[in-house]
């Protein structure tokens, strides 16, 4: 019978494409797994309870929560983090770019959480309503924006349209 | 708020899960989309000393209708149930539920058995299977087992489910004939539990008359509930002589031990409950009588 | 000599700080990672008031990875000074230790602080220090405490952390018993906080050797916090560098280091390591500080035409057990701004601040905001009683341009605001006539929909003590590339985009060749930090003070090189050129090159290199903003489901800097306001016990919850650079105001009035459910009706059944149109706050954290 305190999991992961092995205690979660074993401090905790969001990654291609997420309960999937939804030459996705382009951040600590929610649910979701889009946002919480530059920055991206206003880049 | 120590299993079967559960007994827990248990177990609020993971034990997910009834097994995500075209047909109720559940991020990860098995009385899943009868099926090195709904949600967070049991699935009547669904629920805000919501299904004859109908109801009692008096009251009667409002005043008149805190008080949440129970009445009837 | 026309201030320039917060890339404090750092927790008090008989470290330190359990015997001794710059050494200021001392005073108040190898050992070790405790009567409600038998802090009265007033009440007596219309109301506002979604945190690594300390902040003002810490362990101020790239929003919470932070900074030079402390979610909600918790007895006098004759409040705050920093002169504000842009020629005021058994205050996003709730609220109140529209109500009272300057009666002097302006811009954005018809239409069909005002003066970049000047050194570099330093402290406020917007133009560069460098005190000059409304303005003077040396001497270059007289000198695209002649242009880099590697050909008398230093110095200690709020919404009166249709802001800030940046700081106000209106709740229970401490009990505002927001801009220069003034505070002003306007408004055919937050749904059943109960359903009157509720004929009226009998104390003279304001004690199980600490009565210690968490 395992020892609580000293039981060490080995794990294989393979985030944003790099195949990661590591032992780990069962308690840690994904979101400390990934900002403090792979120093990818992009997902932020921003409650630790599952309601802000700010901690959303891709497994296997769905948005989860990371800090509901047991590293050890991530053994063999797919993770993409925040830091592997721009281009390797750092081009913005067409959602980052939307955010960008729309105002669409202030403080940037909800904003990962956001980029990677938006980018599964467009994917899911790619000519979505007004309602849908306010729905689909509704998991993730910001304090800075009072979320206007996140809506028009979603709208923009589903329309295909993320660098229409635009006076100086 | 990280969670405390526990010693980790991640059985491959369900047989090698439930031998576990049965070894490890009350020190157990068995986690599977870990949606509810995990923000316990940050919190310290849930302290078990194994957590046995069912995520190696594929038998547990899957969707499949046959013999009058769709069987979920309890591992399927909410997402997947979502997703289910089998389930949009056969059980419509399950169906319209799933969207209320928090927010797609948990919904790819929260299980069927897990929202049964965590047993909140504020949840949809449980109102769900309690209002349409479901029967819930259990293995244990004993053997598998079943257990009805009705029987199932025996208190504050708690079940039926002997230590040693391992949820296994879900079977849930398919209603045919002239049928309608609807759930309906209020909540401080869209994610949240809600304060109160009602789960309605009813079936009507030829005459327009109620053939059957259930009322589920959560968020109203320390666990999801029948309105057993007011469904009694309604079958037999001519749906358009039925009074909605009336429905819900029934279904709402003899709670006990209605939640109260510090999102609203035990009178607000029956109040509440009447209305939704009354919204719910009168889109299920409409849905029934157009099909 | 001087630059082109602005290109980019006035633009909806795409933020620099983006690229890296959009693609994980941002540094946060708990991204920061340093060799051999330990991580720290706090053992909390479970208990709201106790005395501490013993804490038994022994099983906590045995633990595996544990370095240290520090107790306030160890850390509280080390403190040299504590007091903020902000306010001052001299103020009599509340008490502050930084660990528990004897008594614990609140539930979370930190006791002891566990140094262990990572986060998840801490805890567990957290969790095995034993505290011996002996329970105290706790003093868990300040609107009580000041008659309790029991003293959160025993050097103070009646529990009284300080009060100050205006003139005597009654040298206003005359104007209000010549009124028409009395309203008098207390207005009470729950506890809410600024919740940033970045909980507090620091690391601070300690140099013996070197006797230096340097610390990583999450903060909004990283000079102050060198301040503080130098002050606060005695060490010289230049052995101590405080470092902050990102912080994920403040809102007045990280504008100075509370209790924690003097914890992990006297604990830091005690253990082996740099030490980080990151607090969670559950410890931001309990013990990171409480603001708004409030009332304010407030009563307005009224001419039958609407007219205000004169207006008094009586405030009274909740400063919890810890203060941070000192809050009563702050209150004063309430008491100050309280006319606000109205013509009031009489005024006074007065507020106490007092102590409770509950997590301190401290600021938060426009702190006297209750001027304007109770104010607006009142207005509102009165205008249904005199049968006026409130429009119009406002439109006689706001004051015009051609009366400023205008004192306010408590001595503000407002210039530059318009805020009738505002005020018709809103009404026109929504077509308010159109609105009243068709609330008509919906009432006739049994639908509650209504419309709310706010309109507000605010203060913004008040220029005093810490905050009285601004500094920027300009470094263009040998390339002619330009670099900006700036003290900086954003939380959010997208200063870097602003200072690389201003120093562009005022080099007459491309956007895209400067960069600007914040946050570390080592290398930025000394500044206040993101607070008080002052980044924009400040800013952009100490920029342009430094920018326009800078610019002289390139001209004096310019002109040398090209044989021009320097005031021909004109700087755009990178070049000077000599005015009208576009082809003389020389590239800013050979210039620069010229001035760092050839200073024998500059001319006589220019210093060498192109960097320079300035310090700005508002002429002006207040610049004046303002704005109008409006909203409509719909109720459904079975839930009491409030749902928000339109909200309209318009708003003077003077010439924007960044159309894109001040709407989200309108924004983002805003909805922390209807947050704060409808769903936010600090609550605790009647022992003291918080219970919403997770994100399944503090509910935030979501996506989903708000509606689109609608600017409209009026543009009144200030005095100062660029004319610009303060923008981020105001949406947190005047939404909540405006909401429960909309919220009253919507439900004036029962009677109802609002006194009370938060509007929650079953505050709102309550109310229609206590307003019709005893007096019959009243639905289908309108305000305007002189046989509606509120008309002299109407049940409210002084010939109604619920005349001016009734308990809240709307005075009536002169026998003209008056009426009590209905009460509101509503819900049951003292859900109207009658009983115990307001609504959380009916809670429950448990709340709902006992298995609400998480699906």
């Amino acid at each position: 019978m395992p020892d609580a305190h000293a039981q060490q999991v080995a794990v294989e992961v393979t985030v944003n494409g790099t195949r990661r092995r590591a032992a780990v205690p069962p308690r840690l979660t994904l979101a400390d797994y990934l900002r403090e074993r792979c120093g990818l401090t992009g997902t932020h905790l921003g409650c630790e309870h599952g309601v802000c969001g700010a901690c959303t990654v891709l497994i296997d291609g769905d948005a989860v929560r990371a800090c509901l997420v047991l590293a050890v309960q991530a053994d063999g999937a797919e993770v993409t983090t925040v830091e592997g939804i721009a281009a390797p030459d750092g081009e913005l996705s067409p959602v980052q770019a939307a955010f960008r382009d729309h105002h669409g951040l202030q403080c940037g600590f909800c904003t990962p959480g956001f980029v990677v929610s938006v980018t599964a649910f467009l994917r899911d979701h790619p000519d979505p309503t007004d309602e849908e889009i306010r729905d689909g946002l509704s998991g993730n919480l910001c304090r800075c924006t009072g979320y206007q530059g996140i809506l028009k920055a979603v709208r923009a991206a589903a329309d295909g349209a993320a660098a229409a206003p635009k006076e100086h880049a | 708020m990280k969670p405390a120590p526990f010693a980790y299993h991640a059985p491959a079967g369900a047989a090698e899960a439930a031998a576990l559960l049965a070894d490890l007994g009350e020190d157990a827990k068995a986690i599977a989309g870990g949606q509810s248990l995990v923000p316990m177990l940050a919190l310290r609020l849930a302290v078990p000393e194994h957590l046995v993971d069912l995520r190696r034990v594929d038998e547990l997910r899957g969707i499949e209708e046959r013999d009058g009834t769709v069987r979920i097994g309890a591992g399927t995500t909410q997402a997947a149930i979502g997703r289910s075209a089998t389930v949009a047909r056969g059980v419509p109720l399950l169906a319209r539920a799933t969207p209320l559940i928090g927010h797609f991020q948990i919904r790819n990860r929260g299980t069927l058995g897990g929202s049964l098995a965590h047993a909140d009385a504020a949840a949809e899943y449980p109102a769900v299977a309690l209002a349409l009868d479901a029967r819930i099926e259990t293995l244990s090195p004993r053997g598998t087992g079943t257990i009805d709904a009705a029987a199932f949600f025996t208190g504050l967070w708690t079940t039926a489910l002997e230590p040693d049991e391992l949820l296994t699935g879900v079977a849930f009547p398919v209603w045919t004939g002239r049928r309608g669904f609807a759930v309906e629920e209020f909540a401080r805000r869209g994610g949240d539990f809600a304060l109160a919501g009602a789960a309605v299904a009813v079936e009507l004859d030829g005459d327009d008359r109620v053939r059957r109908c259930a009322i589920g109801l959560f968020g109203l009692g320390s666990t999801p509930l029948r309105a057993r008096a007011a469904e009694a009251a309604a079958t037999g009667e001519v749906a358009a002589d039925i009074d909605a409002d009336d429905v819900g005043s029934a279904a709402t008149a003899s709670l006990e031990s209605v939640p109260s805190d510090l999102h609203a008080s035990a009178g607000h949440r029956t109040r509440v409950g009447a209305a939704v129970v009354a919204r719910a009445w009168r889109r299920a009837i409409r849905e029934a009588a157009d099909a | 000599m001087r630059a082109a026309a602005a290109r980019y201030a006035g633009a909806r320039v795409a933020r620099v700080e983006d690229p890296r917060l959009l693609t994980g890339h941002g540094t946060f404090v708990d991204d920061v990672v340093r060799p051999g750092m330990l991580h720290a927790c706090f053992v909390r008090s479970p208990l709201a008031r106790a005395r501490i008989l013993g804490i038994d470290a022994t099983e906590a330190l045995a633990a595996e990875g544990v370095h240290a359990v520090f107790t306030a015997a160890d850390l509280n001794p080390d403190v040299v000074e504590a007091w903020y710059t902000l306010i001052g050494r001299d103020v009599p200021d509340t008490p502050r230790p930084p660990l528990a001392e004897g008594e614990v005073r609140f539930v979370g108040d930190p006791v002891a602080l566990v140094v262990a190898d990572d986060r998840y050992l801490a805890e567990d070790a957290a969790e095995l220090v034993i505290v011996d405790y002996e329970p105290l009567t706790p003093v868990p409600d300040y609107a009580t405490a000041r008659e309790a038998a029991d003293l959160v802090h025993g050097a103070y009265p009646r529990n009284v952390a300080g009060d100050m007033a205006g003139p005597p009440l009654e040298q206003l007596a005359p104007a209000f018993e010549a009124a028409a219309v009395v309203v008098h109301e207390t207005i009470h506002q729950q506890g809410y906080a600024q919740v940033p979604m970045e909980t507090r945190g620091l690391v601070v690594e300690w140099s013996a050797p070197t006797g230096e300390l340097t610390l990583w902040a999450a903060t909004q003002s990283p000079h102050e916090v060198r301040l503080f810490c130098s002050r606060l362990l005695g060490l010289p101020e230049h052995r101590v560098r405080v470092l902050m790239r990102d912080t994920g929003g403040g809102f007045g919470q990280k504008v100075v280091p509370q209790r924690e932070d003097m914890c992990v900074m006297l604990a830091a030079r005690k253990v082996r390591g740099p030490l980080k402390w990151i607090e969670d979610r559950r410890e931001n909600l309990m013990s990171a500080g409480q603001a708004r918790h409030e009332h304010a007895d407030a009563r307005i006098a009224l001419a039958a035409d609407g007219t205000i004759l004169a207006a008094a409040v009586d405030h009274v705050q909740d400063v919890g057990a810890y203060p941070t920093p000192w809050p009563v002169g702050t209150a004063a504000a309430v008491g100050m701004f309280f006319p606000g842009p109205y013509r009031v020629p009489q005024a006074t005021w007065s507020t106490a601040s007092v102590f409770s058994n509950t997590a301190g205050r401290n600021a938060y996003r426009g702190p006297w905001q209750m001027e304007s709730l109770a104010r607006e609220v009142l207005l509102d109140a009165g205008a249904r009683r005199l049968g006026i529209d409130p429009a119009e109500l406002r439109r006689r009272n706001l004051l015009r341009r051609d009366e400023l300057p205008y004192f306010n009666p408590n001595g503000m002097p407002y210039s530059d605001i318009t805020p009738l302006e505002t005020f018709e811009q809103a009404l026109k954005m929504l077509d308010y006539e159109a609105f009243r018809s068709e609330q008509e239409q919906a009432r006739a069909q049994g639908r509650h929909i209504g419309v709310g005002t706010c309109t507000y003066v605010e203060p913004t970049t008040a220029a005093m003590a810490l905050h009285a000047t601004e500094g920027a050194t300009i470094r263009i570099e040998p390339s002619g590339k330009v670099n900006v330093y700036v003290s900086g402290g954003s939380s959010g406020n997208s200063i870097e985009t602003t200072v690389v917007q201003l120093a562009a133009d005022a080099l007459g560069v491309d956007i895209a060749d400067v960069s600007t460098i914040q946050g570390d005190t080592a290398v930025t000059p000394f500044g206040g930090g993101a607070a008080g409304s002052r980044s924009g303005s400040m800013t952009a003077g100490a920029v342009g003070e430094t920018a326009a040396v800078l610019r002289e001497r390139i001209a004096a270059i310019a002109a040398h090189k090209l044989e021009a007289a320097p005031e021909d000198i004109e700087l755009a695209d990178g070049h000077a050129r000599v005015r009208g002649v576009p082809e003389s242009g020389v590239p800013l880099s050979e210039i620069a090159a010229l001035a760092y590697f050839q200073p024998e050909q500059l001319p006589p008398g220019v210093p060498a290199g192109l960097e320079a230093s300035g310090r700005y110095r508002p002429e002006n200690p207040i610049i004046w903003a303002n704005a109008t709020h409006l909203c409509t919404c719909e109720v459904d009166v079975t839930t009491g489901e409030v749902r928000l249709l339109r909200y309209i802001v318009s708003e003077d800030c003077g010439p924007m800097i960044n159309p894109n940046v001040v709407e989200g700081q309108i924004a983002g106000g805003v909805v922390q306001g209807i947050g704060g209106a409808l769903l936010e709740h600090l609550a605790y229970d009647e022992d003291g016990n918080p219970v919403a401490t997770t994100f399944m009990d503090y509910l935030l505002p979501t996506a989903a919850d708000v509606p689109d927001i609608e600017y409209g801009h009026i543009e009144t220069p200030a005095p100062g650079p660029g004319g610009y003034k303060g923008v981020g505070e105001g949406g947190a002003i005047g939404a909540p105001p405006a909401v429960v306007n909309a919220v009253a408004d919507a439900l004036a055919p029962f009677g109802v009035e609002i006194t009370r937050l938060p509007l929650t749904p079953e505050r709102i059943t309550g109310l229609i459910r206590n307003a019709s109960a005893p007096h019959g359903p009243r639905t289908t009157a309108r305000v305007d009706d002189p046989n509606g509720p509120n008309g002299p004929n109407g049940p409210n009226g002084p010939d109604g059944p619920n005349g001016p009998d009734g308990t809240s104390s709307a005075s009536a003279t002169g026998g003209a149109i008056s009426a009590d304001v209905a009460t509101s004690a509503g819900g049951e199980s003292g859900a109207d706050g009658v009983s115990g600490v307001d609504d959380a009565s009916a809670a429950g210690s448990a709340g709902s954290a006992g298995g609400a968490v998480g699906r």
